[in-house]
């Protein structure tokens, strides 16, 4: 059974209660590179479950009938396996998060203790300029903290030179 | 830093920038006191994250890509000193590479160092697999550093290092945020002496040999 832990939003503080969480704890999601503060089960598995509202939050994706959708880009769930990734719990619906990235081949890793999450780049999303060979864009501070791209340079040659101070 | 500022100032050309990058997870902190010595002209930014280290696949630093007008990579990640300070150690001259750097400028496209896509291609290494776990262990270390978990980032850190055992970036990064002997049993030397006289950059190609 699940056990729910402490988070944000109301919805989920009833699940929490309803549920009878004992393993309560805050969750820290890390998704595109940006911390989202969730309410994630614990429920001893290595899997992630986060409210509909928190996928939204965090991820930006939500749940369609045609799959797992954020703008343009749609991943069907598996119609056989739909139970691995959508729980309805009482009143609150969970999506496993965690098997999502498998699915979708996205690295994630997590800090036990510190109840962090960190999901890397998806499978599609890694060394597409091998193939067109066009320089991956950035956008970095300088030591004013203005902001600087890659794409602003377009029409100049660049070199493009790392160090460090270590 | 200094010597490439020289160096951009008496390329002065409107159309050639540099932009130098620092990997530094300390930020402006530790990056800010080596950019205003140098007083670039040139674009200097700060990446505490690592992010160009992880979108262009990089390994070490000083790596350098150059990139054409278009937006394209015309040489790939090779190593780019832009002085000879170490060379006792890595034994690559920065000469000729800063010579080919002038070529480009002046000759653009028709520079014999520009490359073309296969051959850019052809050097281009796709990451191992593992490379996308290193990155995500590295960013995951890196938040705990930053929010105050400086013991707990230790053994994601490790993680980086383990799955992607070639990224000078990812050991010589983590082992500046701690006592390198104590929290990894190692340092930035012993690693050295260990690669028992193989390369630590990947040896520099200026030219590919003409295919016959």
């Amino acid at each position: 059974m699940l056990k729910y832990c402490i988070c944000v939003s109301t919805v989920c503080l009833v699940a929490a209660v309803v549920s009878r969480a004992a393993d309560q704890r805050r969750c820290t999601v890390i998704y595109d590179g940006v911390a989202t503060e969730v309410g994630a089960p614990s429920e001893g598995s290595n899997d992630l479950w986060v409210t509909m509202n928190d996928l939204k939050n965090a991820t930006r994706f939500v749940v369609k009938p045609q799959g797992v959708c954020r703008d343009e880009l749609c991943f069907p769930l598996p119609k056989s396996r739909k139970a691995e990734f959508i729980s309805k719990k009482g009143a609150v619906t969970w999506f496993n998060l965690s098997a999502f990235a498998t699915l979708v081949k996205q690295p994630t890793v997590h800090d036990e203790k510190n109840g962090v999450w960190y999901f890397g780049k998806r499978e599609d999303e890694r060394g597409t300029y091998l193939a067109s060979l066009k320089a991956p864009n950035f956008t970095l501070p300088d030591v004013n903290g203005k902001m600087h791209s890659l794409s602003d340079y377009r029409g100049k040659k660049v070199l493009l030179v790392t160090w460090a101070s270590w | 830093m200094p010597g490439w500022q020289k160096f951009y100032h008496d390329i002065n050309d409107k159309n050639f920038e540099i932009i130098s990058i620092a990997q530094d997870t300390g930020g402006a902190k530790d990056a800010a006191p080596w950019i205003n010595a140098a007083k670039p002209e040139y674009t200097a930014l700060i990446d505490d994250k690592h992010l160009v280290t992880q979108l262009y696949n990089m390994v070490n630093v000083p790596t350098a890509v150059w990139i054409n007008e278009k937006g394209m990579i015309v040489r790939p990640n090779e190593v780019a000193y832009v002085d000879n300070r170490y060379k006792a150690m890595h034994l690559i001259d920065a000469g000729p590479y800063l010579d080919a750097i002038r070529d480009w400028v002046a000759n653009g496209d028709r520079s014999a160092f520009v490359m073309s896509e296969q051959e850019v291609k052809e050097r281009l290494k796709p990451p191992s697999p593992e490379r996308a776990t290193a990155d995500a262990e590295f960013a995951l270390a890196e938040y705990l550093y930053k929010n105050g978990k400086g013991a707990d980032a230790i053994a994601h850190f490790k993680e980086a290092q383990r799955l992607d055992p070639d990224n000078w970036n990812y050991k010589r990064q983590a082992w500046a945020l701690s006592d390198a002997e104590k929290d990894y049993g190692t340092s930035f030397m012993k690693e050295v002496q260990k690669l028992n006289g193989r390369p630590y950059y990947e040896p520099r190609k200026l030219r590919e040999p003409k295919k016959q």
